[in-house]
């Protein structure tokens, strides 16, 4: 056999040996929720959710699904089989990031959802998420932007966020206190700062809000990244694995 | 003749029309300047250059060519032939929106590569001027983005005196557009303060992001928030001005 012949024959080979390479599995993390965490379309920047900054902080291993929709509760979000297709696409070792509240717990809206209700569909995705191998992990709300007139920062989810933590508790899911740690910044922020977080424009400031904005509820993108920030602080906390896939700081020439 | 030859013949006619409807060009408009403007990849989030926003404000009859460039003057942007490609492309309609400055007045050792004199400065941008409307382009001038930088009292001071005033000089000259961006975004951070203003910028605590681990203190570069900020203002300016790319800007459907 020539020289030749032998390198193409190794090339040949190599080239099988990388076909049946396990290839590297990525671990999935699925947002499930609302408007604080969905992805904007970009006629309603700057409005944006908590998610789409997030997927900056994970290495190439992690791919975020970012299924949270605008205005959605437990129940809308499982109604508009929205749950169902995240369940089927789970795989061992894949997480579920639950957070809910803001429209559930408003008895005006349609996707109103009583206090147990909401018990038992936080429920059916610990469990569910459980029974493909995935790792649940609870948020609570985070909070809405709302001082009292002394300027101390007011818990704006009590009841549905005090649930989350009992339901975490007892099914013995890992929790992430977004609504705690919020509240915390909007505290150390103050009255007015904490302005800069939210998605609040003067009148034709922004081609989008020509009438301007006054939302205390939703995020601009520094509120946003600020929020994902303080999940990712709470990842570490917990120590949860994914940890091991937080991005490095590309290295400065 | 029979109903298929007909119906061909009206299918021919269609197209043809359809070849000689007046073809709506879409306008480019190209940026060309520095760290302030340039875009950046996710994996150094959150800096944010203001024509990544800025870009996001128009319809889509408007394509964005952002070839900003971190660390580059007017002189580093022209001899490493970063020009060269933007003045072969310019079509007639086109805009180029030109912001230097940062780099042009940096005066230490160590970026004496990107050093430039003022008057070497006002060359360079008449330069940009003459060969864009050579192309039939429309430039745009915009002064430097300010830094911040705020005196005990908490007022924002100018921090591009000399390179401003050459480009507000040079646009009266050459009868260009000037929008006044240095002054448009003191202005803002006069209005805000320093805490708020520090919200702006690329100021991030230690432990608390991921891709800048040590924290970052930067009074020049800024976040998302900082950059959309600043591209408002460009946009409002060109409104007052009545500079028609503004037409362009995308507008919402009235609310029901």
């Amino acid at each position: 056999m020539s020289k030749k012949h032998i390198k193409v024959s190794a090339a040949f080979v190599l080239l099988i040996l990388f076909a049946f390479r396990q290839p590297v599995k990525k671990i999935r993390i699925y947002l499930i929720g609302d408007s604080t965490i969905a992805i904007k379309q970009t006629t309603a920047y700057p409005e944006t959710g908590w998610g789409m900054p997030f997927v900056n902080f994970f290495d190439k291993d992690v791919q975020i699904e970012n299924r949270a929709q605008n205005g959605r509760s437990t129940k809308t979000f499982v109604a508009e089989n929205r749950w169902q297709p995240v369940v089927d696409s789970l795989h061992t070792g894949d997480y579920v990031f639950i957070q809910f509240g803001h429209n559930d717990e408003v008895p005006t809206k349609a996707s109103y959802t009583p206090i147990n209700d909401y018990r038992n569909y936080l429920i059916k995705f610990v469990s569910e998420t459980r029974s493909k191998g995935g790792n649940p992990v609870l948020i609570t709300p985070v909070s809405r932007r709302k001082f009292d007139a002394l300027g101390k920062a007011l818990d704006t989810h009590i009841e549905y966020a005090a649930m989350v933590r009992t339901v975490a508790s007892e099914q013995k899911v890992p929790l992430l206190d977004l609504d705690q740690k919020s509240i915390a910044l909007l505290q150390k922020l103050g009255v007015e700062d904490s302005k800069m977080l939210f998605n609040q424009l003067q009148p034709g400031e922004h081609p989008n809000y020509p009438e301007g904005k006054i939302d205390d509820t939703h995020f601009n993108e520094l509120g946003a990244r600020e929020m994902a920030q303080l999940v990712l602080k709470e990842i570490r906390t917990l120590n949860l694995d994914l940890v091991n896939h937080i991005v490095k700081p590309v290295v400065k020439k | 003749m029979n109903r298929i030859a007909a119906t061909f013949s009206v299918g021919i006619l269609v197209v043809l029309a359809m070849a000689f409807k007046q073809d709506k060009k879409p306008v480019t408009v190209w940026m060309i300047g520095d760290s302030t403007i340039c875009p950046y990849e996710p994996s150094r989030a959150p800096i944010t250059g203001w024509g990544m926003p800025f870009a996001g404000f128009f319809t889509k009859e408007v394509k964005f060519e952002n070839r900003a460039k971190g660390g580059r003057s007017t002189r580093t942007f022209i001899s490493e032939e970063r020009w060269r490609p933007i003045a072969d492309s310019i079509a007639a309609g086109d805009y180029v929106l030109i912001q230097f400055g940062h780099n042009d007045e940096a005066k230490e050792e160590k970026y004496k590569d990107r050093y430039t004199a003022v008057p070497d400065y006002i060359v360079n941008l008449t330069k940009f001027i003459t060969e864009t409307r050579a192309k039939g382009g429309e430039p745009v001038l915009i002064t430097p983005v300010s830094r911040m930088k705020f005196d005990k009292a908490g007022n924002a001071l100018e921090t591009h005196e000399d390179y401003s005033n050459a480009v507000y000089e040079t646009g009266k000259h050459l009868q260009v557009p000037v929008i006044d961006l240095d002054k448009g975004s003191r202005t803002l951070f006069g209005q805000l303060g320093p805490a708020q203003t520090k919200m702006l910028f690329m100021q991030i605590e230690p432990g608390v992001n991921p891709i800048y681990p040590e924290g970052h203190k930067d009074n020049t570069h800024f976040n998302e928030l900082g950059a959309r900020r600043m591209a408002e203002i460009v946009l409002h300016e060109m409104q007052l001005q009545h500079i028609k790319l503004a037409d362009f800007v995308y507008k919402p459907k009235p609310a029901k």
